[in-house]
């Protein structure tokens, strides 16, 4: 075990290494280089060339690429995570004060996906190839396949729009006003939520109809146990050990999908940060913005990988 | 291999994705006669009629400069499905070609080309895909590009994963005792033995390539005006969603009806070309 443990937090390392290469090269091919976003911000006439080259300097850019990566490597890894181009904060204080936030979106939307998720993947496996599992199914595929912005747009439409229920966007912190931070974030939730349901309730489905087709559910019910008791006690416990995976995999694209959700309801959360970033090249905070998701991909990756192997013995024999 | 009637007849029998192929099918239509079907010019101007609801002249109703929205809606399938089927098609390439050489090959090209493709999907696609796109600037070959480069993976993958499983089988053995090339054995033997997955996956990256060209563009960096694109249509009309709602709410349903029509069917190519997952059993052949 110890052996696949360390194998596995070897290979991870090695990966993030390898992204961080890609995100490296990817800022030396984005346009707008720190000098030229810096002079243009500060509205200063043509200057001279000593002054761009003092500017390189300040910024390390005179030095050969390998020196500037490891220095950029370097500074990231102790917390220094550069200043942002466009409004000359610390990127590491912007990131932290905003996490928060876009935590609280994903913790509303995994509620709505189990709501939403855990009853229809039951009802489709318990009632298999019955309508209602046409409908479900049906449904799981609609949930992942309406685009988060035009589901944004109609419910925004009908709920901000048609009738003043919900404020079409903004958002309240949960400190200030209780009830108005849940009403504003309970249709961006919502729609975060309603992509996971679709995941989930074929996970569970999936998961659950395995799961009934062993020996001990037929012992379950040779014995005389209740249908309620032999699906809720025997059936479900393992049926969601997937089901619990899928849920801590999916926090990995929350940031990436909180993006667009974050944008049209304008929340101050990461992905807003994310995208405004890369309307205004502001390099420092993207680079930041991909690392600390694919970081986070890959420690959900590694954990997921991990229990695996601790649960199953054979999984540490293949790789 | 069973005999493609066995796959054909699951496919038609299950139900979703007929509907799939019925809705895709009449997307394709629509794109090809789009001068046909559209009852105006989709860039024709009229500022005396902006932002009207429907009407006999207008059944969807007019944008902000009084272009006709169905018109418009029409038109944009092409641009979306051809930017869909391209994007889709440049990765398939080169996700089969990196699977085949990294399955077939092995040892240090499998490492190689699984670090690589292990190193793009840990990356989030969508901001991925923006930054590139900015980097190449906003239009439609920029979001081609930025979309290949991402989906690439998923082809190898699938097709590295199915090699390994059928490299070591008898026929392919024969083959190299035969003589054959690397390549030819690769082409001519391998890849006709692993495109029912392929096929799967090229059906659902259609699907998703489409939302992920439509999410740059409604950002307002992918297709740009006046071309008229699905996403890029969305975006505009967004922001007149109090007074036109159908401006934003049309071109959205096309995309939704799109990315459905695409992973209903690739849906049911898995049940039909799985046989593990069908339900009556292994057919004929």
């Amino acid at each position: 075990m110890r052996v696949y443990v360390l194998r596995r937090v070897l290979y991870s390392l090695f990966i993030l290494f390898l992204v961080s290469i890609l995100i490296f090269a990817l800022g030396r091919v984005l346009p707008g280089d720190p000098v030229q976003a810096v002079l243009a911000a500060s509205r200063m006439g043509p200057v001279d060339s000593e002054v761009i080259r003092d500017l390189k300097t300040q910024f390390g850019l005179d030095r050969p690429l390998v020196m500037q990566y490891v220095i950029w490597v370097a500074g990231f890894v102790r917390g220094d995570w550069g200043v942002s181009i466009a409004t000359g904060e610390s990127v590491r204080a912007m990131f932290m004060h905003r996490l928060p936030i876009t935590l609280e979106l994903f913790l509303g939307s995994v509620l709505w996906s189990c709501i939403i998720g855990l009853p229809c993947g039951i009802a489709s496996a318990l009632k298999r190839n019955s309508w209602l599992d046409l409908t479900c199914t049906t449904g799981a595929i609609m949930g992942v396949s309406i685009p988060v912005f035009w589901e944004g747009i109609v419910l925004i439409y009908l709920f901000s729009v048609l009738v003043h229920v919900f404020p079409p966007s903004g958002y309240v912190p949960f400190a200030e006003d209780p009830l108005g931070n849940l009403m504003s974030v309970a249709m961006p939730t919502f729609i975060m939520g309603t992509q996971g349901a679709g995941l989930l309730s074929r996970f569970v489905r999936s998961s659950l109809l395995e799961v009934l087709g062993q020996d001990f559910i037929r012992t379950a019910r040779a014995k005389g146990l209740r249908e309620k008791a032999v699906i809720l006690t025997h059936a479900m416990r393992p049926a969601m050990i997937p089901v619990v995976t899928i849920t801590g995999l999916a926090w990995g694209y929350v940031v990436a999908g909180s993006f667009i959700v974050e944008y049209m309801f304008a929340i101050p959360g990461l992905g807003r940060m994310g995208v405004n970033a890369i309307f205004c090249n502001d390099f420092p905070v993207i680079q930041a913005t991909l690392i600390m998701v694919a970081l986070n991909i890959l420690a959900v990756n590694l954990a997921v990988d991990l229990l695996y192997g601790a649960l199953d013995p054979r999984v540490r024999v293949h790789r | 291999m069973r005999s493609p009637s066995g796959a054909w007849g699951t496919l038609l029998r299950h139900r979703i994705a007929l509907a799939g192929m019925v809705l895709i099918g009449a997307l394709v239509c629509m794109a090809a006669f789009a001068p046909l079907l559209a009852p105006c010019d989709p860039n024709e101007q009229d500022l005396y009629h902006v932002l009207e609801g429907p009407s006999k002249s207008h059944l969807l109703g007019t944008d902000d400069v009084g272009r006709d929205l169905l018109s418009r809606v029409i038109y944009g399938s092409r641009v979306t499905l051809a930017m869909g089927a391209a994007s889709t098609i440049f990765s398939a390439t080169i996700g089969v070609l990196l699977g085949l050489v990294a399955g077939y090959k092995g040892g240090v090209w499998d490492m190689a080309i699984m670090r690589l493709t292990d190193t793009f999907m840990c990356m989030p696609a969508l901001v991925m895909a923006l930054a590139i796109v900015a980097a190449l600037g906003p239009g439609v070959t920029s979001v081609v590009i930025s979309i290949t480069v991402l989906a690439w993976t998923g082809f190898a993958r699938i097709v590295r994963g199915q090699v390994m499983l059928v490299r070591e089988l008898a026929y392919v053995e024969a083959a190299r005792a035969l003589g054959a090339s690397g390549l030819r054995i690769m082409f001519r033997h391998l890849l006709p033995n692993v495109t029912a997955p392929i096929i799967v996956t090229v059906t659902l990256a259609l699907g998703g390539n489409i939302m992920l060209e439509s999410t740059v563009s409604f950002l307002g960096i992918g297709v740009q005006p006046p071309t008229p694109s699905w996403g890029s249509e969305l975006r505009v009309g967004y922001s007149y969603l109090e007074v036109a709602p159908l401006f934003s709410i049309a071109p959205g349903l096309m995309i939704t009806l799109a990315v459905l029509a695409f992973n209903f069917l690739g849906d049911g190519l898995r049940d039909a070309l799985d046989p593990r997952l069908r339900a009556e059993g292994p057919g004929p052949g």
